[in-house]
């Protein structure tokens, strides 16, 4: 088939028989999920065993583009990095902006697919359909930037874009992440630990070849209507400061996590913020490829204790994870953890929450003096903090055990500790409060198919939180919105099935999901995303099955979690969620009714309610009937 | 009055939209290596547009004739009809603001789209400016100014 939008082609790398395999694209997997991580999600249910150790040779990882990776489409230089997570056991995947996914559409492939084991370890060089496998010896030990530095030099192409793990991943703690173009993440899960396991230290692509548009002249005009409704983008200021923007808003709205949860609000919340690292820090804002917005921050410290060469970041969650979250007010000491989580190739959210963790453990007696390697652990000790990174990727004294994340550590010091811990299905939660932000994203954290998390697929507080109709109404968003507090009774099964699907949009799309919300006419709707798709791929697919694809993308990682044996059992939260807030604007906001919430939930979805797993017959109208042979199902 | 490209190079985040909207504009294709304006991202902390200056060096060093100044918009530009890919005008820029079309087989260089450049049109961030000749001839020389006062600070 000749394809628009899309390149057309699978790379397959073997890395135990050094096989290299190219396939075409799969027309009736496109028709169904279009691309990127639906179609990585259909892959791997398909070709992983089910109960397979994550860290073997058995599991696969994807990197994964979509149609709209890499075209004009303003938000289009993402790509999923898919996988089975050694952290959770469950399905992941991970969003990373920068140039790597453009750049693997440019080098002639729409997905990379990585199988088995090396030997030794190697890494990768694709250009324009030309792949060869390289010794990476030398490269073993070293840094993010060393690596990224060496490689480009070795292949000699200055413009190319590598990912790559740093010591992190090659310990396989099981939070490392994949870094690409020095400094942007493929964070959550665990798939630098992956990529470790199999003895891929990198992969560095680039190549010139021409992403093909169907009707041109009608995408220009689409494209410039994308454009023109992105300037009315309801938060502009995230041009300027960034997503440390919401550091100041959030702790305003008594939603920033602060001291392991236990209130949520910070006082020194303007030493961390969004402004302050503008006014002092940053060098530059940074874009990833074709990104209209430019969130990204690239920033240093020029001198002093936390002295830091320039790098990309710190994002939101990162400030607020080393924050808030450990009770650290020091802006130099996070730009510093920032800095060596990237090289060390490390998810900063896990990181920041397994320290905040430990000191938390600390405070209520649960752990000795000598069993933190004689740490001080006293909340806001930014030395510790610090030293804990360190130790954490290169898995010394007490890092090897916060190497393998918050369950486990909490599994290995007792039930007090198993109380207290804060993540859902073995995954951190993320620097939302839910308490106070909205209760549909506390629902989120607990059906999430990757665990705890405020991004996948959407931000779940658009809604009831945030106002944000986002073209939704159309396909039937109960507005006005409900009240953020409100829990059962108030449609927010359905209203967040439409949030869920309107992020899958982006996921199968291959684009960050950063330019979706708005009113109808200010952000990229899945009416406008439809126009984009429909000029570019020539596929004649209307809104209604753009929104179809998207449930059925989430259908099938939710199938995945199914055979590896979750259910409802396993859509939790943490205790401390069940408790009211102590502070701030949302004082005595709680979790009241979860139960209720899934209920709806699954509902809005055509679900079992008691298991929380999908009916034969919602299976059957998304065209998804091969699924039912791969999971356990309730007639 | 005739207008100038001018780059203001502090401005750019790297998003290299503009590429695209020239590769799209004329080749219809997205291809970042099919444009005539480059944006080059270096470590530490560079990101910056380069454009052709129009400067006229290459019009000699066609064989075909194939490089002409259009007198309304002051660009140079390539008559693709003519064009035989020998790369002459390459070599002929000093600048390496002309390149090779692999694909077309001739060489790709700025015509200023007829004097409404899209790569302009479509920069959210004014790191590509169309201005007045005499605009963009002072703004030039501040910036000249500027690099040599970044220079002795450097030094010293």
């Amino acid at each position: 088939m000749d394809y628009y939008g899309y390149i057309g082609k699978i790379l397959r790398v073997n890395l135990s028989t050094k096989e290299i395999r190219v396939e075409d694209l799969d027309e009736i997997s496109i028709n169904l999920v279009l691309g990127c991580s639906g179609y990585a999600a259909k892959m791997l249910i398909e070709e992983l065993e089910p109960g397979i150790d994550p860290l073997s040779s058995a599991n696969k990882i994807i990197f994964a583009t979509g149609p709209l990776t890499g075209t004009l489409c303003p938000s289009g230089g993402s790509y999923e990095l898919c996988f089975k997570s050694p952290l959770t056991k469950s399905w992941c995947q991970s969003r990373s902006g920068g140039s790597f996914g453009p750049k693997i559409k440019k080098a002639g492939f729409d997905f990379i697919i990585i199988e088995g084991k090396s030997e030794k370890p190697v890494y990768l060089w694709i250009r324009n359909e030309v792949v060869e496998i390289h010794d990476a010896f030398h490269l073993w030990g070293r840094n993010v930037e060393t690596s990224t530095n060496i490689i480009l030099k070795e292949i000699d192409a200055p413009d190319a874009s590598v990912a790559v793990i740093g010591v992190a991943g090659e310990n396989m703690v099981k939070f490392a992440c994949v870094i690409n173009d020095r400094g942007r993440a493929a964070g959550r899960g665990g798939g630098g630990a992956i990529l470790g396991s199999k003895n891929l230290k990198a992969i560095a692509v680039n190549g010139s070849m021409d992403i093909r548009v169907h009707n041109p002249e009608k995408f220009m005009e689409v494209i410039t209507k994308a454009e023109t409704a992105l300037s009315k983008y309801p938060f502009e200021s995230i041009n300027q400061f960034g997503t440390p923007l919401l550091v100041n808003i959030l702790n305003t709205n008594g939603c920033l996590p602060t001291k392991y949860f236990n209130y949520s609000t910070f006082t020194d919340a303007e030493e961390i913020s969004g402004e302050k690292l503008t006014e002092k820090y940053l060098i530059k804002r940074r874009a990833c490829f074709g990104c209209s917005m430019g969130c990204g921050r690239y920033s240093e410290v020029d001198e002093g204790k936390w002295a830091t060469p320039p790098q990309e970041g710190p994002e939101y969650e990162t400030i607020a994870m080393f924050g808030a979250l450990c009770l650290n007010n020091d802006l130099e000491s996070i730009i510093r953890s920032n800095y060596l989580c990237n090289n060390y190739g490390m998810d900063t959210i896990s990181t920041g929450s397994v320290i905040a963790f430990l000191m938390e453990c600390y405070e209520k007696g649960i752990l000795s003096k000598q069993q933190v390697d004689n740490l001080d652990l006293s909340w806001g000790n930014s030395n510790v903090i610090v030293d804990l990174v360190h130790k954490i990727a290169r898995r010394e004294g007490i890092g090897n055990l916060l190497a393998e994340g918050t369950a486990h550590t909490a599994e290995q010091l007792g039930p007090e500790a198993q109380k207290i811990a804060l993540h859902v299905k073995g995954m951190e939660l993320p620097a939302h409060e839910p308490r106070g932000e909205s209760k549909t994203l506390g629902l989120q954290y607990a059906v999430s198919p990757r665990g705890a998390c405020h991004m996948h697929p959407n931000w779940a507080s658009t809604w009831d939180s945030g106002n944000f109709e986002s073209g939704l109404t159309e396909f039937g968003m109960p507005w006005p919105p409900a009240d953020k507090f409100a829990e059962e009774g108030h449609k927010k099964g359905i209203a967040y099935r439409l949030v869920i699907l309107h992020g899958e949009i982006s996921e199968i799309l291959g684009c960050c999901i950063f330019h979706s919300w708005g009113g109808k006419d200010e952000c990229l709707t899945p009416q406008l995303y439809g126009e984009i798709l429909r000029s570019l791929t020539g596929l004649n697919k209307s809104n209604e099955q753009l929104l179809l694809a998207a449930e059925r993308s989430w259908t099938i990682k939710k199938c995945f979690n199914v055979r590896e044996g979750f259910s409802r059992k396993d859509d939790r939260l943490p205790l401390l969620m069940f408790k009211p807030l102590k502070d701030g604007p949302a004082k005595n906001e709680c979790i009241k009714n979860l139960e209720a919430m899934l209920d709806e939930y699954y509902e809005a979805f055509g679900w079992n309610k008691i298991s929380g797993i999908p009916e034969v017959e919602s299976l059957r109208k998304l065209d998804l009937e091969f699924l039912s042979e791969k999971i356990p199902l309730v007639e | 009055m005739r207008k100038t490209l001018v780059v203001v190079a502090t401005n750019c985040t790297g998003c290299r939209r503009c590429e695209m909207w020239c590769s799209m504009k004329h080749k219809k294709v997205i291809n970042t290596e099919r444009s005539a304006i480059h944006v080059l991202r270096r470590e530490p902390s560079i990101d910056t547009p380069l454009v052709c200056l129009q400067c006229g060096n290459c019009l000699g060093a066609c064989p075909k004739d194939a490089i002409q100044r259009n007198k309304k918009t002051g660009a140079i530009e390539i008559k693709l009809d003519l064009c035989t890919g020998c790369g002459f005008c390459l070599t002929a820029c000093p600048y390496g603001l002309i390149t090779m079309d692999k694909v077309d087989k001739h060489a790709i260089k700025c015509d200023l789209c007829g004097g409404d450049p899209e790569c302009v049109k479509h920069c959210k961030e004014d790191a590509i400016l169309y201005l007045d000749l005499e605009r963009a001839a002072s703004y030039r020389r501040e910036e000249a100014a500027k690099f040599q006062q970044k220079k002795v600070r450097d030094t010293y």
